[in-house]
């Protein structure tokens, strides 16, 4: 195996700035990790909310009602009181929905729903539950359903829930740190898996070396599928290593079905990375070259969808644009596990569905590549 | 007679530029086949048609009796080639690059090591084993580059102009490296455009210009072509113009020139020449640095049939 072992030596060669990326993702995890580490315990008992409807709607009618089935609905509290009612523990979280929320919701503004929290495991409890039926909402949205299949679907996909054998037993603060560490691989396996196969193949691709081996005795399929499985156990030694970190730094919770989402998450986005370093590769880019390329793709994509700074925070406007990149369907679907629940089809499936993105995205790239790879070989001669 | 190389008609395009024309020429067992011709005379393009890396519409090739396609990997096996351009691993060291291209050819680790390292000893570089190609002068990586392309033993070498841009110590050592390679039973197909080298090195040589063969044969029959047997070169300052048309009459003499500094009387017969100039130059009183005779060189030869110089 004289290809992969050369393999190997080009990147030890050039090891130094995936040692970086690498170190980057460590800092970036530990400071994570070390701020707040007090621990809730999960309660079974359901929140106590206060809903404030300003739009009389279908869509608002069947979320409202899906709270009222899964949560303590309060209607005690006067509206001018909240602050004081929510110190008081009187109500854990207050939902405001605002007018015309259904027509925005359905023209995908992504409507801001208000809420209020006591800041406690119940306020959170109370999120989760709303982010839930949204999150399924939007799914079908997506999908480019119409109104009335929207909620019809997701109140069926919502109540499917009856016999919940497996409840996430892990709390949310824990997660959310898991959630930022792999929300920062989305960097780190950018920037690795570009760096690294750029540079090897644009070594192995120089023309003189292409001729070389094509004169040689080393049949060229197989010369090139040597490359291709160098470059995949490079990009699954990557993922391997960035999991195991994973495991080494966030400890137990990465022990859970949770943690085995984050796995397949970021398997499938190490894939699709494989896929868009080895059509970088294509293009014989010089050391400069990929220097600049990964401060846009790896760096670009992290600032806009959210792998630095929580999606939360970002611009509407950001997020939009977000949406063409991969990596949103990444970091969404690591905001995503970090809000399941029960791990049953509903809340299951905005995940599939993003990783079906990715493969999609994957797939474009793989025949994009392919295409350049066709083009060359009719200039060649 | 076996030959190694056969080549029948072959002609190559650039789109619409013919940079080989209908060439044909056959290569014996244990040569070295000197292909000479001055830059763009189409070598590198026939080394490269040869080995199937181009395409071609016209012509036949058979290496070893079988015809050399792309997927030939059984013919591709015994074939070494060195390129023009220099192609090797800027992360490997000089041993680990030797490595790499004689893997493709050989498994066995053990046998691969004899190699690397007999190829090493070939080139002289045992000393820079581990060095890497960017700490290496010009003229090493020029033997790095060979050490690359012979060290899993081919029956046929192709070396593409692996002499341009070196220095003399490397060069001899290359040329000396080439004769070794093919005493030991190799078969060479040599580029160069310096007809020094195709006259030392070859035993037989294709001259090409504009992708046409224009003339064949060992150095000695080519320089009968030249139909001239001796030239006598004079360095002269201030030479006067008035003397070339006598000069020019002179018994035997069939051509005279004087540029830059130098006088050259080509004869076409070759008696006492030296002599009988030297005496017509104390005659008539003009006065010389350095004067020598020569024999003929394939640049006459290139000369005579192309009415050019094959330096460029
Ligand atoms: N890829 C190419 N496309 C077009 N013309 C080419 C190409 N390669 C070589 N040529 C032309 O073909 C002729 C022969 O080139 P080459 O075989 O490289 O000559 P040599 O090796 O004898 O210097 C030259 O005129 C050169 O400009
Ligand atoms: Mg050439």
């Amino acid at each position: 195996m004289i290809v992969f072992k050369t393999y190997l030596k080009i990147i030890n060669k050039r090891k130094w700035p995936i040692i970086l990326y690498t170190v980057l993702l460590i800092v970036f995890g530990s400071i994570t990790i070390s701020t707040s580490d007090d621990n809730i315990n999960f309660v079974a008992s359901k929140p106590d909310v206060l809903i404030v409807n300003n739009d009389d709607s279908a869509l608002t009618r069947s979320l409202v009602n899906y709270l009222e089935e899964n949560t303590n609905i309060i209607d005690t509290v006067k509206l001018d009181n909240v602050d004081d009612a929510l110190f008081y523990r009187e109500v854990n979280y207050v939902i405001y929905i605002p007018s015309d929320f259904e027509t925005a919701f359905m023209n995908d503004d992504n409507p801001s729903i208000t809420v209020k929290g006591s800041g406690d495991y119940y306020a959170s409890f109370g999120e989760i539950i709303l982010n839930r039926y949204l999150t399924v909402a939007n799914t079908y949205l997506r999908l480019g359903y119409d109104k009335e299949d929207i909620i019809s679907n997701t109140e069926s996909v919502l109540s499917n829930k009856v016999d919940v054998s497996l409840i996430n037993e892990t709390d949310t603060t824990t997660l959310a740190k898991v959630t930022y560490y792999y929300n920062f691989t989305n960097y780190s396996i950018l920037a690795g898996l570009i760096y690294a196969i750029s540079i090897v193949m644009f070594s192995f691709n120089k023309k003189m070396i292409c001729y070389r081996t094509e004169i040689s005795s080393l049949n060229k399929t197989k010369y090139n599928s040597y490359l291709l499985l160098s470059n995949g156990a490079f990009a699954l030694l990557l993922w391997f290593f960035y999991v195991l970190l994973s495991f080494i730094m966030l400890g137990s919770v990465m022990f859970s079905i949770s943690g085995l989402l984050y796995m397949i998450n970021s398997f499938f986005f190490v894939f699709f990375a494989l896929t868009l370093a080895l059509l970088l590769g294509k293009l014989k880019l010089d050391k400069n070259a990929v220097g600049g390329i990964i401060n846009v793709i790896a760096l670009g994509s992290s600032f806009l969808c959210g792998a630095f700074v929580p999606a939360a925070y970002l611009p509407d406007m950001v997020l939009k644009i977000a949406h063409v990149l991969p990596s949103y369907y990444f970091i969404n679907n690591n905001e995503l596990i970090k809000d399941i629940v029960t791990f049953d089809f509903g809340s299951l499936l905005p995940f599939v569905i993003n990783i079906l993105i990715m493969i999609g995205f994957s797939v474009i790239v793989i025949l994009l590549t392919n295409g350049i790879g066709k083009k060359n070989v009719n200039t060649n001669e | 007679m076996n030959y190694v190389i056969e080549v029948e008609h072959l002609t190559k395009k650039y789109k619409s530029f013919k940079a080989i024309d209908d060439l044909s020429f056959k290569v014996k067992k244990g040569e070295i086949l000197g292909l000479l011709g001055p830059n763009g005379s189409g070598k590198s393009t026939t080394i490269n048609c040869l080995l199937a890396l181009l395409n071609f519409k016209q012509g036949h090739i058979k290496i070893f009796g079988k015809e050399m396609k792309q997927d030939a990997y059984d013919i591709k096996q015994d074939i070494g080639v060195v390129f023009q351009d220099v192609a090797v691993f800027d992360e490997l060291t000089v041993y680990e690059n030797i490595d790499y291209f004689g893997g493709l050819y050989i498994k066995d680790k053990n046998l691969r090591k004899t190699y690397i390292n007999e190829a090493l000893d070939l080139v002289s570089l045992k000393d820079f084993a581990k060095f890497y190609p960017k700490q290496l002068s010009g003229g090493l990586i020029r033997r790095l580059n060979i050490a690359c392309g012979i060290v899993h033993k081919p029956k046929l070498i192709f070396l593409d102009e692996p002499t341009v841009a070196v220095d003399p110590q490397s060069r001899n050592n290359i040329l000396n490296g080439i004769r070794k390679l093919r005493d030991d039973g190799a078969t060479i197909i040599y580029t160069t455009h310096y007809m020094e080298e195709a006259e030392m090195i070859c035993d037989n040589i294709v001259i090409l210009d504009k992708g046409n063969i224009i003339a064949e044969g060992s150095s000695d029959e080519l320089k009968k072509l030249a139909k001239i047997e001796e030239k006598v070169i004079v360095e002269i300052m201030n030479f006067d113009d008035k003397y070339l048309k006598m000069i020019g009459k002179l018994k035997n003499v069939v051509d005279v020139t004087y540029a830059s500094s130098i006088l050259t009387v080509k004869y076409n017969k070759g008696q006492n020449n030296l002599v009988t100039f030297i005496e017509y130059l104390k005659e008539n009183k003009i006065e010389y640095f350095k004067i020598y005779s020569e024999r003929p060189t394939l640049n006459d030869v290139f000369l005579e049939i192309t009415g050019k110089e094959l330096r460029d």
